[in-house]
């Protein structure tokens, strides 16, 4: 896991910072707990996919919410900080303000996120069926099988 | 003088020309080639293999986000939806709003649900079980439920039904189901006695799917990727792997893929020659071409909305609106169907099983007789559900939409959701409609389909009640919560499209005559769920596949 994985992307279209938040945010909309959450599953790398290639429109909106993320980390936290560097609690209330949660941009994130988190593998959101293997979900399998216990540690494969 | 494009066989020209592959096109081209007829069989989409229906959860049949799994050159074939303000709207075959076609030989089948329900006698004499709401276009079929049981059984049969022969009497039938009913999961069990606590009778609903070995394929492995997506042992029966194979086989069908028919051919007269269509150059070439190819006889094959464009583009000025538009029918009352649903959650020790096809119980208590209201439906639980879907449209009103707890509910709730759905009956409406569009135009230059309207309001009552006995069925099954939507007016097409060359003994009354022959010419059929006066409280699919082998021996008995 790391950002490193973005150099197989031709074109980047968000700036560092902007990816920073980027990252930041998928990592509270599906978080770690004792099952991998969006970042382990890759569902960053869809999401920056999606905006080059099928959601390319919404790019614009994209960018634009996660600088007003980071300018509303500056402007509302003392000493003043970039939205990834808050602590956890204080991202989640800050995507739950008004001014985010009610933003368009705020909604279309959520809806990529688990777009690429649930979605089959293939789409590069769900590396390794870690979403599907949490739910107990096979595709190709008939036979009933229970979910997977939860890993001794997140996968970060 | 008529060139013979590359692409067809030589010796003489067809006896028939049917204009698409879907369910009720190759029913017809294999009862009619195995008769002794020539046929040529156009269809716009290909012949997808198997591994040519790729398994995305985005992009399929059941969830279209950005693309769907059979659609051929998407961004050539847009409609234009005209939603109930009237704002129009573009929209490419994925958007819902196109109203989920599937282009490809075969048809929606290659990646149905696969129930295959015949229709309540009541559902084809509705006016005069109910009267007729005003502006609505409601009317009893010119035919009766005994005229089309023979074929619901041929149907049965030949397709490969898997059925509850004794549980399933709604509609009268003369002998068992070719295969076994599909098995009961537990929570289809749950339902049972939940029914049978309020005197509601269920039974295990009809399923086009292998339920064992039949007619040389495999059963059902019942995996968990199932409506939306091809089957991976080819166990999802339609005409795709039943009677276009033996059309083939007979050496006297010809199938052309990637063939738009862009005209029904007619005389000065006005008598039907033909038809007109695009197609590449040769086989596999990327070089369209047009075409002419005559034929004593047409069937138009093309499903509810395509069907309907495809009379209105082969206007001609002895029939200046249309071939079959005399009375103003044509292209009017769009049906689909309403499909009220009620959600749950699964009380501790009662849990999905995540097989499919996944529908394993159904009433029809609730078709009919039901006080003060118009028709009814049918009542089922759901397809086994792509996890997607579930995040989507399964969680609780009140589970937050991101976060820890949204990713607990996913991981509590999966296994443990439940829902109830059913096809309302709808009320047509002659305002609902499927017109040309003045401006838009395909990769052929063709006008495109343009919808607008709405069902008649009443619809909106029958989905109303329909909702709350499907939530009365999990309350009384003992769901640890439950919740729904209220229904609202819309247009409604759909996978169930339907309507719009209904048929009718008077010419006056609608577009064709009781056995799809367009009012006016002796030599021009349309079969498909087009030609259905009301669309039933069922899957349409079955009445669809008896219309075909109807029509195909009223064609074989009267030439």
């Amino acid at each position: 896991m790391g950002a490193l994985r973005f150099h197989s992307f031709a074109v980047m279209p968000l700036t560092p910072p902007l990816l920073v938040a980027l990252r930041a945010v998928l990592d509270r909309l599906i978080p770690t707990d004792e099952f991998p959450g969006a970042l382990a599953a890759g569902t960053d790398d869809y999401v920056v996919r999606a905006l080059l290639g099928d959601s390319a429109r919404e790019l614009p909106l994209i960018i634009a919410g996660l600088a007003r993320l980071d300018a509303l980390a500056l402007a509302h936290h003392s000493p003043a900080s970039t939205f990834a560097a808050l602590r956890p609690v204080q991202q989640d209330e800050l995507l739950r303000s008004p001014e985010v949660a009610g933003d368009p941009f705020f909604h279309r994130l959520v809806d990529l996120a688990h777009e690429g988190f649930y979605a089959d593998p293939g789409n590069g959101g769900n590396r390794d069926a870690l979403s599907w293997q949490m739910l107990g979900y096979d595709p190709h399998g008939g036979a009933d099988r229970p979910p997977t216990s939860a890993p001794a540690t997140p996968s970060s494969r | 003088m008529i060139t013979r494009p590359a692409h067809l066989p030589s010796g003489p020209s067809p006896d028939v020309i049917i204009v698409g592959a879907g369910l009720a096109g190759g029913i017809l081209a294999g009862q009619l080639a195995e008769g002794g007829r020539r046929v040529l069989l156009l269809e716009r989409g290909d012949h997808l293999p198997h591994e040519a229906i790729p398994g995305d959860h985005l992009r399929n049949h059941r969830l279209s986000l950005y693309g769907d799994n059979t659609s051929l050159d998407p961004a050539g074939h847009p409609r234009v939806f005209v939603d109930p303000t009237g704002r129009e709207h573009l929209v490419p075959p994925h958007d819902a709003r196109h109203q989920l076609n599937a282009y490809t030989v075969g048809g929606g089948a290659r990646i149905w649900g696969m129930q295959a329900w015949r229709f309540h006698p009541d559902d084809f004499r509705m006016a005069s079980r109910y009267g007729v709401p005003a502006d609505s276009s409601l009317a009893d079929w010119p035919i009766a439920y005994d005229d089309l049981a023979p074929f619901y059984d041929q149907a049965e049969h030949a397709i490969g039904i898997a059925g509850d022969h004794f549980g399933d009497t709604h509609a009268p039938r003369t002998r068992p189901f070719p295969l076994p009913p599909v098995p009961r999961s537990p929570s289809a069990a749950w339902l049972a006695r939940g029914a049978a606590s309020l005197g509601w009778s269920t039974f295990t609903p009809p399923l086009a799917v292998n339920t064992a070995p039949y007619q040389g394929r495999g059963a059902c492995i019942q995996c968990a990727q199932c409506i939306g997506f091809s089957c991976p042992t080819d166990a999802k029966n339609g005409s795709h792997n039943t009677l276009l194979p033996r059309a083939l086989a007979t050496g006297r069908c010809t199938l052309v893929t990637r063939a738009q028919a862009t005209r029904v051919l007619t005389d000065a007269r006005g008598r039907v020659t033909g038809v007109a269509y695009v197609a590449p150059v040769s086989p596999g070439s990327a070089t369209l071409a047009s075409h002419t190819v005559h034929a004593p006889l047409v069937i138009v094959s093309s499903g509810a909305l395509e069907s309907a464009r495809l009379l209105l583009l082969s206007s001609s000025p002895t029939h200046p609106h249309g071939l079959g538009n005399h009375s103003d029918h044509l292209g009017r009352h769009v049906q689909g169907h309403y499909y009220p649903i009620a959600y749950g959650v699964l009380p501790p020790g009662v849990e999905q099983t995540l097989t499919g096809p996944g529908v394993s119980i159904a009433t029809t208590r609730f078709n009919h007789g039901n006080p003060g209201i118009i028709g009814g439906a049918m009542l089922a639980n759901d397809f086994v559900k792509l996890p997607l879907i579930f995040w989507r449209q399964s969680l609780p009103p009140d589970v937050p939409r991101w976060g820890l707890a949204n990713k607990r509910a996913m991981r509590d709730l999966f296994r443990r959701g439940i829902d109830v759905r059913g096809p309302v009956q709808e009320i047509p409406s002659p305002h609902s409609r499927i017109t040309l569009d003045p401006t838009v135009r395909d990769r052929h230059s063709l006008p495109v389909a343009r919808l607008s309207g709405t069902t008649h309001p009443e619809t909106v009552r029958t989905a109303e009640f329909i909702r709350q006995r499907a939530e009365e069925w999990l309350r009384a099954s003992g769901a640890e919560r439950v919740w729904s939507w209220p229904p609202e007016l819309k247009f409604s097409a759909g996978q169930h499209q339907a309507g719009t060359c209904r048929m009718s003994a008077d010419p006056s009354a609608g577009v064709t005559d009781p056995f799809g022959r367009v009012h006016g010419h002796d030599n021009l059929y349309v079969c498909d769920a087009s030609l259905h006066v009301t669309n039933g409280g069922f899957n349409p699919a079955l009445t669809v596949m008896a219309l075909a082998f109807r029509t195909a021996a009223h064609m074989l008995r009267s030439a």
